[in-house]
């Protein structure tokens, strides 16, 4: 199984710097995410790797050995692509069968690698069937089996659930990850979803405008953000200034929700501050409001669910904040 | 700046390599003889105007310039006025038996007008039957020979190219429009007027524009009925087969003069249509309109009417194929003469006609679906220009495409003349534009993830093409190649040109007895032309059917 290393990578359409410069390196096995928002150069450094877009400058390995130069055909990759791609003129056997035959498998092989394949996907039995036959879903499955049935270096993801609906999408990402973790394979998996990416990640790159703006774990990146794009994009954050807080410095402070409390919940030593209710949402487990501040600015807060307790619009409370979970940006 | 070519791009470029050699040398090196005839004095030798200044100073060619576009005008705008009604009523009136009235409304597209000519002439001319017995009534009309005659002919031929658009486009019309015109207080009529009429608009132009220049670049119709009016393709063909000196400058000038009109016409359209394209974005096609029985019954006689009528002429060439001539004059006693005369002496014409036919069919396809991959999967500069040049044949006529061939390769390094294999390069390169179109169209509906799939998996682009590609636009490429097969079939404006010796095609020996007088034969062969015409698109039909059925 191969790490990859990305060094340099540089792209542009015409005057747009689709991937700038970007650094990387992934591990072994390793299931790493590519996550930024639309436009931001996710596919294009996805079809990099892959061979469906040249490099302008930089370089790309598998362990030692360069491929950036290889023609697509022959980088021994899997990928699964957004709409599928499956071929509609063969059957879901023909479909996973296909890689196979390009590499010249014999014909009893290829016949017992398909059957587990589709096993694997959980699509056993469904070999003789055409394309046009199956789910949404299911044809996902397709294209997963099909690109893992090559045992490839390494498998890429561009946005593979963003056609399904909102269930599916949360039952499949588990099994990929499940997949991909038993089987031991590199994957690169391209989202613009924060919650997807930080579910199925060992590290993710956030990248924004061609660069990457910040590589971690998902927890590390979601409770140190070093930069306020990063603390916005993963998950929802307030961002006040030092002053407001009465803390000194010029610089901003990224205040998560679930770090603010009624005064009433919070413990003795945190610190307090004072405002009215703006706006209430209960959605079930969590209940989230916005206090106006006395300086008339607003802070996002998010409390589990207390039976006991509505909180309506205009009522005047006090909030304490966890001193250790504020983050202080450049 | 690396000056290595990108891998994914090495098949694109080597295929629009292959394309600007093939239609360099078979299009453009042709086109530029004829053009260099045009400026060069008779031997050849010195660049000069003096061609144009002399062909356009003769009042005959004067003349013909102005017959030519007369007639088109003409021919277009009777077209557009019985096709837009036509097309109404198929898109939203209770018409019975669409179906069938599309389908036999197709049929004009490919049969050959130019025999529908001769059956008018058969039927309406001098000697015609029809004449004859209304005269016997005591009953005279006009003459069909000349603009009148050839305006008739385009219209029943030509009015598909209007009718299919149009429809598609009334059909296309988002219903939600006629609804908030008619909400805002506007009569269904007025709304006919003002909302729905500007929406087709479009789609009626693009079809009256092919159709005008089907009529500049026709030379069948107006051979057989123009008798002594000048008219352009014929008067250019003259020129060629008379003219005695080393360089054809006079017919060059025409050729030339030809392709500025097509192309000034092809110009017009992309420039204003592209820019008038009114996607309403329909999510199905608009409900048939509740009319009383009288505009029932009027439209359906209408639809019917017209549908039969342009079938009228092709039906009687058969009829009249297996009746008895004596020379040009007609006995109604049914022979088989006529087809004993014709395939007795040879059944080569026959022969000729099938294997050209097949020969440039299988050409057209091998050049135009790879130029089609390129044209719809590069986007740049080249795949661009490499689109415009495969367009160009469909600005050329038939009769000029050949005079470039037999300037250009009669001599030197590489002779076609007297063989064969100039009409098969002539028919191919005429008939790319077409199988490009139709190509692309499909091409435009596949996925290019599906291509990066296969070759992620380990094919290479080439085997790409091959193995997900072709099958996937397997139907369409079929009927493009049987449709291109049939139009071949029935070519003459290239083919009166290119022929020679055992190399004679159907259309050519109707073409000879047509001027030779001998009626007998040219039916007979008229008529095995339609049968070759329409027995290959039964079966494409069939095959659609029951494709369609399996799935
Ligand atoms: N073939 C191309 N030609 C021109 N510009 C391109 C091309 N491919 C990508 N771009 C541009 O490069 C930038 C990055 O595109 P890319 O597709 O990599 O974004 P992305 O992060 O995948 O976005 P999304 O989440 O919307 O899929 C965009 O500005 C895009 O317009
Ligand atoms: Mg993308």
């Amino acid at each position: 199984m191969t790490g990859i290393v990305i060094a340099g990578a540089t792209r542009s359409f015409g005057t747009v710097r689709a991937v700038d410069g970007v650094n990387l390196t992934v591990g072994d096995s390793e299931f790493f995410t590519l996550l930024g928002p639309s436009g931001c150069g996710k596919t294009t450094l996805l079809r990099m790797i892959a061979g469906f877009c040249e490099l302008d400058a930089g370089e790309i390995r598998f362990g030692d050995k360069r491929i950036d130069r290889l023609p697509a055909h022959t980088r021994n990759i899997g990928m699964v692509f957004q709409n599928y791609a499956v071929f509609p003129n063969l059957t879901v056997a023909g479909n996973v069968a296909y890689g196979l035959k390009a590499r010249r498998v014999t014909a009893a092989d290829v016949a017992r690698r398909v059957d587990e394949a589709l096993a694997l996907v959980q699509l056993a039995g469904y070999g003789e069937r055409w394309p046009h036959q199956l789910s949404g879903g299911q044809l996902q499955r397709v294209a997963i089996a099909r690109a893992l049935v090559i045992r490839p270096q390494v498998l890429l993801f561009d946005e593979p659930l963003s056609n399904l609906d909102a269930r599916l999408r949360v039952s499949m990402r588990g099994e990929i990850r499940e997949l991909q973790k038993s089987l031991g394979i590199t994957a690169i998996y391209v989202t613009h979803d924060q919650e997807e990416a930080m579910s199925v990640s060992d590290r993710i790159a956030l990248m924004q405008s061609g660069r990457l703006e910040q590589v971690g774990a998902p927890a590390e990146i979601y409770r140190n953000p070093t930069s306020r794009f990063a603390a916005e994009f993963m998950g929802t954050t307030n961002l006040v200034e030092a002053r407001a807080l009465g803390r000194g410095g010029a610089g901003m402070i990224s205040l998560r929700p679930e770090a603010l409390r009624l005064d009433a919940d919070a413990p003795a030593g945190w610190p307090r501050l004072g405002g009215s209710v703006a706006h209430v949402e209960v959605l079930g487990p969590i209940t989230r409001f916005d206090v106006r501040l006395g300086d008339g600015s607003l802070l996002k807060v998010a409390a589990l669910d207390e039976p006991h307790r509505t909180l309506t619009p205009g009522t005047s409370v006090t909030l304490a904040y966890d001193p250790a979970r504020i983050t202080v940006l450049p | 700046m690396r000056l290595a070519i990108p891998h994914q791009q090495r098949l694109p470029l080597a295929i629009a390599a292959l394309g600007f050699l093939f239609l360099g040398l078979f299009l453009l090196y042709p086109l530029f003889n004829v053009f260099s005839a045009s400026v060069l004095d008779g031997e050849g030798e010195k660049f000069t105007f003096a061609n144009y200044v002399k062909i356009l100073g003769r009042p005959f060619y004067r003349g013909a310039v102005i017959n030519t576009l007369t007639i088109g005008v003409a021919a277009t705008i009777t077209t557009i006025l019985i096709s837009v009604p036509f097309a109404f009523a198929l898109a939203r009136l209770p018409v019975p038996g669409k179906a069938a009235i599309i389908a036999l409304a197709a049929m004009p597209l490919v049969l050959p007008s130019f025999v529908s000519a001769y059956a008018i002439v058969l039927l309406l001319g001098r000697a015609g039957i029809v004449t004859q017995w209304l005269q016997s009534w005591g009953i005279g009309f006009g003459s069909i020979y000349g603009a009148g005659g050839i305006v008739l002919v385009y219209t029943l031929t030509l009015y598909p190219y209007v009718l299919l658009p149009t429809m598609a486009a009334f059909k296309a019309v988002d219903v939600s429009v006629e609804e908030a015109a008619q909400s805002l207080g506007s009569s269904p009529r007025r709304t006919l007027w003002t909302v729905t009429l500007p929406i087709v608009i479009p789609a009626i132009l693009a079809g009256g524009l092919l159709v005008f220049i089907e009529t500049l670049e026709n030379f069948g119709v107006p051979f057989v009925l123009a008798e002594d009016m000048p008219i352009f393709a014929v008067e250019a063909f003259k020129l060629f087969v008379g003219e005695t000196a080393p360089n054809p400058s006079s017919a060059g000038v025409l050729g030339v003069l030809l392709i500025a009109m097509t192309s000034l016409v092809l110009l017009i359209q992309r420039r204003f249509l592209s820019s008038r394209r009114f996607s309403t974005g329909a999510r199905s096609a608009p409900p048939i309109l509740r009319v009383g029985l009288g505009l029932r019954i009027l439209a359906t006689t209408y639809c019917w009417a017209i549908v039969l009528l342009a079938l009228v002429p092709f039906f009687a060439i058969v009829v009249l194929s297996f009746m008895e001539f004596r020379g040009p004059v007609l006995h109604p006693n049914f022979s088989l003469a006529n087809f004993t005369a014709l395939f007795e002496r040879s059944t080569r014409p026959l022969l000729n006609t099938l294997m050209f036919a097949t020969l440039a069919a299988v050409g057209v396809t091998l050049v135009g679906v790879p130029i089609a991959y390129v044209v719809t999967r590069m986007r740049s500069a080249m795949a661009s220009l490499l689109d415009v040049i495969a367009t160009l044949p469909f600005a050329v006529a038939g009769t000029v495409l050949a005079i470039g061939f037999v300037v250009s390769f009669n001599s030197g390094w590489l002779i076609l003349t007297g063989g064969p294999f100039i009409m098969v390069l002539v028919y191919t390169v005429r008939k790319v534009p077409f199988a490009v179109r139709s190509s692309s169209a499909i091409l435009h509906q596949i996925d290019p993830s599906l291509e990066e799939a296969s070759i992620s998996l380990g094919r290479s682009p080439l085997q790409t093409f091959g193995r997900i590609l072709v099958p996937l636009m397997l139907g369409g490429i079929l009927s493009g190649f049987v449709l291109t097969w049939v139009t071949i079939a029935s070519e003459l404006s290239a083919t009166v040109v290119l022929y020679s010796g055992q190399w004679r095609t159907l259309t050519v020996v109707m073409f000879q007895a047509l001027e030779g007088g001998g009626g007998g034969i040219a039916t007979a062969a008229a008529s095995t032309l339609i049968i070759v015409t329409l027995l290959p698109i039964a079966l494409l039909y069939r095959l659609v059917r029951r494709y369609e059925l399996s799935t």
